[in-house]
């Protein structure tokens, strides 16, 4: 209740401005200077290719930050997207006999294709296989470049033609080239933040899992991450092998550029849009004053690579966070927490469902004609020894809000996720409104209506309450990838969604600075986003203030009444019974009953599953221990 | 015939070395998530350094190894309590590039130090063979090959016999409820990286004997290494085996049925195709992703 009077934005927005201007001046004076460097100083050659070497690894630090900073894909072999370029100008420059700066496109084009291919195959996991495989690209065309002499001359390199200008302007229309390329870099990543493409990315960075869960197909989303990050190196390749006029395989596709790249991007900033500039400009310029000192590469290397430890261990955030963070500390802007108004909370605003129109949906929406909207039938699923789902079958009807109850431990959450595909199904098949979906991705399956709520909060902790509840996707558009991250409409109806839960004046604040149970409600609005025809809930009253209980309650009803379809896994025996109509009970991976709740809560198979095989179990029926706790309220 | 069988041959004695050398990788990703890329760096270092050692005194270069994996088990206990305790806990991505400039700080040390020539260690028997009907078996082949199996045993045996072997299983399948009965994560830690790098005495001190070697071959090794892991299935000793297997059989068949240069992408494409089909390698467990 604190600061009525006050969203809990205006604070913010109120320091930012005058620092936003700051920078966008200092940013407009920087490249002024840089633009005009060339025509007040033309005889700095040196001063000059420092420059354009600093360009060019911004180029590359800011591409590579598109995978590894926003997705969080670590790439450790991007330098093999500019060897790309710069081979495919080489040859076809050669062959063709035309400048290498018409094959600019070609390059971007052979680094991006190269980059879809093996992502896809790499990026169809999870983990970490994709960090190992990109140092094995790098290699890998090394060798090619040297093994398909026919084409690349081997280690003998290829020498392109010099450029067709004058003597005398010696590198400047490269300086400028490298300039216009880095301009467009930046401008493309500053871009694709701003676009749901870019908030996928990094959703997928924050918890792929819950990316997957809420409509985003994070596969095609790497894959493209990728070839983002890719595109503009192959361009500035294309560039650099004439700028060169020499290639060859150890140097074009150098694994100390990688590391250079890697270092730049890390102590600027990973994942922010201005860091890997910073960055490059601070690496090429120490590295430059250390090759003058030293010469040996030996010492540069080492160098380098200590460097590359020291800001790991000790600015992990990287240059440009780390002074903001500063910055906004002297200036005393610390986001105030503001607590739940458990008034507003507590009061019904009334929501309209948006049902999307299912093809086999019955000609009245709301109709409760008791048709299976989700069966399970025979789903195993083992964890090694442990068959944790052991031959379940269940069906949900449309328009009920089913129970699933069970000691701890016996398959509930896990068969949430075989529904959700969060993990694979064993055996068995699971089919939602008529259509198998078993071996459907996650996304497909949000796509397909189903939305789920998790046991702990799963919210991006970085992302603003608003930001979450735009994130959902409910189905996937390539056109969609390029609209505004938060658009009009969508921002009007997650103001709804938020309003309906009682949060609406949290919008602005960083998720993870919400209590528990307001997490959960900000989960609900998420999964609401997707305009869902079947929401599971994994313990919507687990840890919940229990005034909250009877709102989440009175949420579902209401939720219900429109045509939402429930199943949900609680433990608050008693708000299962009162609100869940039917209920399923598991014990130890097997459905042991299903039925109204009344005849569920007197069946001895049911009472002897809760006190026989979980000691620390209650009795449901008298509605003693755990089930009150979270009743008493 | 002879030819594959002698293919086949040569194919599991480089596979025995390899698996030794992925053995700590897998060992320190299982239990720590850490992808220790300076893995290779180490394995070059102790390459030069029992060069240097052979050629001052003419030991043995695979008996140097009884001295190379105290050396380099208390270099990686000292490296896990110096450096890589300090990012327990962040993500695995930044610990892959913390051993990443570990490797290329190595590299450029040993450029300065000792030089960018091509070294190799050459004992007497290092182009001998021994010869059984029709079939060649190098003698220092076999050598590395019977170290390498030796401390895999060892490695097996310390890992199912002893209590601390038992603990570093613990954690690797689970960390948190090993630490609930009592086994201190962090020591554990410290024992697996130190065992992981402790493997390096051996591969290195075998490496000198039966590859030339320079301060970037490290990227070579390590490429190949970790392709073993991918490939078997990341964290898991008996895939890092079988990938090994596969590596050195795809070397030594392309290099008999084509060309050597070519042996190295032959590898890759078999990861590639591997991946395609199980996208989590051969007996990689996929992590339970539920939340």
């Amino acid at each position: 209740m604190t600061r009525r009077s006050r969203p809990g934005t205006t604070q913010g927005t109120a320091g930012t401005v005058p620092v936003g201007w700051l920078r966008r001046g200092a940013i407009g004076l920087a490249l002024l200077t840089l633009v005009l460097y060339p025509v007040l100083r033309p005889d700095a050659a040196y001063p000059q290719t420092v420059l354009l070497m600093a360009f060019l690894l911004a180029i590359m630090a800011v591409s590579w930050n598109i995978i590894s900073g926003y997705a969080g894909y670590i790439s450790l072999g991007h330098s093999a997207f500019l060897g790309l370029g710069a081979y495919t100008a080489g040859i076809l420059s050669v062959r063709w006999g035309i400048n290498p700066l018409y094959l600019v496109p070609a390059g971007g084009l052979v680094a991006m294709i190269t980059a879809v291919a093996v992502g896809s195959v790499v990026l169809r996991a999870r983990g970490h296989a994709f960090v190992i495989i990109t140092i094995a690209l790098l290699l890998a065309l090394q060798v090619c470049a040297v093994n398909f002499a026919g084409i690349t001359n081997g280690s003998d390199g290829i020498t392109l033609p010099l450029p067709s200008w004058p003597r005398d302007l010696q590198n400047v229309p490269f300086y400028y080239i490298f300039l216009a390329l880095l301009v467009a870099t930046v401008g493309f990543s500053a871009w694709i933040r701003r676009t749901k493409f870019g908030t996928g990315l990094v959703a997928i960075r924050e918890d792929e899992g819950k990316a997957a869960a809420i409509g985003v197909s994070t596969t095609v989303y790497k894959v493209l991450g990728y070839a983002a990050s890719a595109v503009f190196i192959g361009m500035a390749g294309a560039v650099y092998a004439y700028f060169l006029t020499f290639l060859n395989p150890i140097g074009a596709f150098s694994i100390v550029v990688s590391v250079t790249i890697v270092l730049a991007a890390l102590l600027g900033g990973r994942g922010t849009l201005w860091g890997p500039v910073v960055g490059a400009f601070v690496v090429q310029g120490v590295s430059e004053l250390a090759t003058v000192q030293s010469g040996a590469t030996g010492g540069r290397l080492v160098l380098l690579g200590a460097a590359l430890m020291l800001v790991v261990l000790f600015l992990p955030a990287g240059l440009v966070p780390t002074l903001a963070s500063l910055g906004s500390r002297r200036r005393g802007r610390g986001g105030a927490v503001e607590y739940l108004d458990q008034a507003a909370a507590l009061q019904v605003r009334p929501l309209e469902v948006r049902q999307r129109h299912w093809p086999d949906a019955p000609a009245d929406a709301g109709g409760r004609d008791a048709q299976p909207l989700l069966e399970v039938r025979g789903a195993v699923r083992r964890f090694g020894g442990l068959v944790a789902v052991d031959g379940v079958s269940l069906t949900v009807a449309e328009g009920s809000v089913t129970g699933l109850i069970g000691p701890n431990g016996s398959g509930k959450t896990t068969l949430f996720n075989l529904v959700t595909g969060a993990i694979s199904l064993g055996r068995g098949e699971i089919w939602c409104a008529g259509e198998r979906i078993d071996r459907l991705p996650p996304w497909r399956r949000a796509h397909r209506g189903l939305g789920r709520t998790f046991q702990v909060t799963r919210l991006f902790a970085g992302m603003t309450v608003l930001e979450n509840v735009v994130a959902p996707l409910p189905q996937f558009r390539w056109r969609s990838l390029a609209a505004d991250a938060v658009s009009g409409p969508e921002a009007a109806r997650a103001r709804e969604l938020l309003d309906f839960v009682g949060l609406a004046r949290f919008a602005d604040q960083a998720a993870g600075t919400l209590s528990y149970g307001q997490q959960k409600l900000v989960e609900l609005a998420q999964v609401l986003m997707l305009e869902p025809r079947l929401i599971l809930l994994d313990e919507p009253a687990g840890g919940v203030n229990p005034s909250l209980v009877e709102r989440i309650a009175a949420i579902v009803r209401d939720l219900n009444r429109q045509g939402i379809t429930f199943l949900v896994v609680e433990h608050n025996i008693p708000l299962v019974l009162r609100l869940c109509d039917p209920v399923a009970v598991l014990s130890a991976g097997r459905l042991i009953a299903q039925g109204p709740p009344d005849l569920v809560r007197a069946d001895p198979v049911v009472l002897e599953a809760y006190l026989g095989v979980d000691e620390a179990g209650f009795e449901p029926a008298s509605g003693s221990g755990r089930g009150t706790t979270g009743e008493s309220g | 015939m002879a030819q594959l069988v002698q293919a086949i041959l040569l194919g599991l004695l480089i596979g025995g070395v390899y698996a030794l050398m992925a053995s700590g990788l897998t060992l320190i990703f299982g239990v720590m998530r850490i992808i220790n890329v300076a893995q290779g760096a180490f394995l070059v270092l102790v390459a030069y350094l029992t060069w240097w050692i052979w050629s001052r005194t003419g030991t043995d270069p695979i008996l140097l190894s009884l001295v190379m994996v105290p050396l380099m088990f208390g270099a990686g206990w000292l490296l896990y309590h110096g450096v890589f305790r300090r990012i327990r806990g962040s993500t695995p991505s930044m610990s892959v590039l913390l051993s990443f400039g570990l490797a290329i700080l190595i590299e450029g040390a040993l450029g300065l130090t000792a030089g960018t020539r091509f070294r190799s260690a050459t004992p007497s028997y290092f182009d001998e063979s021994f010869r059984v009907g029709s079939l060649a078996l190098p003698k220092a082949q076999l050598y590395g090959c019977a170290a390498a199996v030796l401390v895999l045993g060892l490695l097996y045996a310390v890992l199912n016999r002893t209590w601390a072997g038992r603990a570093i299983r613990a954690t690797a399948e689970n960390p948190s409820g090993a630490a609930l009965v009592g086994i201190s994560a962090s020591s554990v830690a410290a024992l697996a990286f130190a065992i992981g790098t402790a493997t390096a005495g051996v591969g290195g001190a075998v490496l000198a004997v039966l590859y030339p070697f320079f301060p970037a071959s490290h990227y070579d090794w390590i490429s190949r290494l970790l392709g073993i892991i991918v490939l078997g299935g990341m964290g898991s000793l008996p895939g890092a085996l079988l990938g090994a297997l596969v590596l050195g059989m795809a070397e030594t068949l392309t290099a008999t049925y084509g060309s050597l240069r070519w042996s190295t992408l032959v590898f890759y494409i078999v990861i590639v195709a591997v991946l395609l089909l199980r996208p989590h390698g051969i007996f990689g467990a996929r992590l339970r992703e539920d939340g």
